[in-house]
C-alpha cells in the first residue's frame, strides 16, 4: 500500500517554491507529481509594455543567481536579429562577468547542498567564499547581484587597470579556498556514505531526455554550449568541458567543482588576451524577423528566441530555462530513493524556480 | 594533522563577519547607491522619464518639478546616461529605505522672454 507525502511548496533545502506529491511504499518513493506555478510573474507578456533597450533590465530579473547571463544572453539575441558584431573587448568582459556568475552561483549551490546531508560548517565556508566573488562583481558592476553589465551592442561599464589586479588577487586566493573544499566534497567518508550510487541517471537517458547541464555531463555526455560555434570566443581561453561518468549525485558535485577551477582560468586568460579599444557600438533602427541565441548558464543550457516587428517593442520572447528541462530528469531519478535523501536528490539538478516560470 | 592546522589557523585569523549596526563597511566607489539630482542645469526635456524602465522618474513641464520614485527605482542608471545636460548622477552612499516614497524636487527654470515678433514686411 503507497502513502502520499507532499514535499514543498515550503521545504528547508528548497529556496524556492516547488511542490513534489512522493508516492511512497514503505521508505522508498515510487512515484512523483510536480506542480509548479507559485511565482509567476508573467515577463513574458510584460515585455509588450517595454521598448527592446529596457527588456535587458526585466530578462535580468527573471533570476537572482544568474542574471548577468540572463542579460548576456537577451543583448546577444537582439544583436543578431540586427546582425551587429560588438567589440572584443565588450565580448571579453561579457566572458569574465558572466564566468564571476558561475563562480558565484555554483559556490552558493555547494553551501545549500552541504547543508542538505546535514554538513553545517562545509555550509559556512563555501558562503564565505561566495562573498569574495559577489564584492568584486559589486567592485566591478556597481551591484552585487544584478549586475546591469550588459547592454545592446556591447557593455556598460569598462575594467580598470585596478579591477584586474582584484580579479587576479581573487583568483589566487580562491583557487587555494577552492581545492580546500573540494578535499572535504571528494574524500569525506560521510559525504560519500551519502552520495555515491544515489540517483544514478545513464548516459543514453540523460541524452533522450533533454538534460541540461553539469547533470547531463556528470552522466557521462560532454555537452557544453560553450565549445559550439554559438559561444565560440571561448575558444581560445583554454577551456575544458568537466565530464564525469558514474551520473550520480557524487559525480554531479564533482562537475561542478571542477567547473569552479576551470572558471578561474578561463577569467585569467581572458584578462590576458583581452584588447584595448571601444566597448560599445551604437545599435540603430529597429528590429524586425527572428532569432535565437543560447549560452551556458551556471544550471545548464538557456535558450532564448526573440521576434520583433519593425517597432521599438518586441513582439515576442520565449526563454526556455535549464531547470525546466532538468524536471523530467528529476522526476526519472526519484524513484527508487528512499524518502531521507529526496532533498539531496533535488537540490543536484540545483533548482531555479523562477527561472522556469518566469 | 588537517585538522590541527584548521584550528590552528581559525585561532590566528581575524573574524569573517562584522558587528553590522555598529561597524558599517565603507562603501566602494563604484557602487551604485543612490541618484542625485542637480536641479540647476535641467531643462525639463524628459529624456530620463523616456528612458526609465520602471517609470520611476516623472518630469511635469507645468509644475516645473521632477520626481523620482524610490520603491520603484531599479538602479540601472539609464537616466544618468541619457541625461543630455549632465544634471543626474550616481552616489555611492546607499539609500536610505523607506524613509519616503517620491522624492519631489522643483526645477528653477527661467522662461526666456519670448522675441518679438517680426513686424510684417510690407
Amino acid at each position: 500500500m503507497t502513502t502520499v507525502i507532499p514535499f514543498g511548496p515550503q521545504h528547508p533545502v528548497l529556496p524556492e517554491p516547488v511542490s513534489l506529491k512522493l508516492e511512497i511504499d514503505d521508505d522508498v518513493v515510487v512515484g512523483v507529481l510536480p506542480s509548479l506555478g507559485y511565482v509567476h510573474r508573467g515577463l513574458e507578456t510584460f515585455i509588450n509594455t517595454k521598448d527592446f533597450n529596457q527588456t535587458t533590465y526585466v530578462c535580468e530579473r527573471i533570476c537572482g543567481i544568474c542574471s548577468a547571463l540572463h542579460g548576456i544572453t537577451y543583448t546577444r539575441t537582439v544583436e543578431k536579429l540586427f546582425d551587429t558584431e560588438i567589440p572584443e573587448r565588450a565580448q571579453y568582459i561579457r566572458v569574465i562577468v558572466g564566468e564571476l556568475n558561475r563562480l558565484h552561483s555554483h559556490l552558493l549551490w555547494l553551501g545549500l547542498f552541504a547543508d542538505g546531508f546535514g554538513f553545517e560548517s562545509l555550509f559556512y565556508e563555501c558562503w564565505k567564499y561566495r562573498e569574495e566573488v559577489l564584492d568584486v562583481a559589486e567592485r566591478i558592476c556597481g551591484n552585487r547581484v544584478i549586475h546591469s553589465i550588459s547592454k545592446v551592442g556591447g557593455v556598460t561599464r569598462d575594467l580598470t587597470k585596478e579591477h584586474i589586479d582584484m580579479l587576479l588577487k581573487m583568483c589566487d586566493s580562491l583557487e587555494t579556498e577552492i581545492k580546500n573544499i573540494e578535499k572535504v566534497f571528494v574524500n569525506n567518508y560521510t559525504v560519500k556514505q551519502r552520495l555515491v550510487g544515489l540517483a544514478t541517471l545513464s548516459k543514453q537517458v540523460a541524452y533522450e531526455v533533454g538534460t541540461a547541464g553539469p547533470t547531463l555531463r556528470g552522466s557521462g555526455n560532454a555537452i557544453d554550449v560553450r565549445e559550439t560555434p554559438d559561444w565560440d570566443i571561448y575558444k581560445d581561453l583554454g577551456f575544458k568541458t568537466a565530464v564525469e561518468k558514474d551520473g550520480d549525485c557524487y559525480a554531479r558535485t564533482k562537475v561542478r567543482i571542477t567547473e569552479l577551477l576551470n572558471s578561474l582560468t578561463i577569467i585569467r586568460n581572458a584578462i590576458s588576451k583581452m584588447p584595448e579599444g571601444e566597448i560599445e557600438v551604437r545599435v540603430k533602427g529597429f528590429p524586425t524577423g527572428e532569432a535565437i541565441m543560447r549560452t551556458e548558464q551556471p544550471r545548464g543550457e538557456v535558450i532564448y528566441y526573440v521576434k520583433g516587428n519593425g517597432t521599438k517593442k518586441l513582439e515576442r520572447l520565449k526563454v526556455r530555462t535549464p531547470t525546466f528541462a532538468n524536471i523530467p530528469s528529476l522526476l526519472l531519478m526519484l524513484p527508487g530513493v528512499k524518502l531521507a535523501d529526496v532533498p539531496i536528490v533535488v537540490l543536484t539538478i540545483d533548482p531555479c524556480v523562477s527561472c522556469t516560470e518566469r | 594533522m588537517g585538522m590541527l592546522n584548521l584550528v590552528l589557523t581559525n585561532i590566528s585569523r581575524k573574524p569573517a563577519t562584522r558587528l553590522y549596526p555598529f561597524e558599517i563597511r565603507e562603501p566602494f566607489k563604484e557602487f551604485k547607491g543612490r541618484i542625485v539630482f542637480d536641479p540647476e542645469n535641467c531643462i525639463l526635456c524628459g529624456l530620463c522619464q523616456k528612458k526609465c524602465p520602471p517609470d520611476a522618474i516623472t518630469v511635469t513641464k507645468a509644475d516645473k518639478t521632477w520626481e523620482l520614485n524610490l520603491f520603484r527605482c531599479i538602479m540601472c542608471t539609464e537616466c544618468v546616461n541619457g541625461c543630455p545636460k549632465g544634471c543626474l548622477s550616481i552616489s555611492n552612499e546607499r539609500a536610505k529605505t523607506g524613509a519616503k516614497e517620491v522624492i519631489k524636487i522643483a526645477v528653477p527654470i527661467v522662461d526666456k522672454p519670448k522675441a518679438p515678433k517680426a513686424a510684417p514686411s510690407k
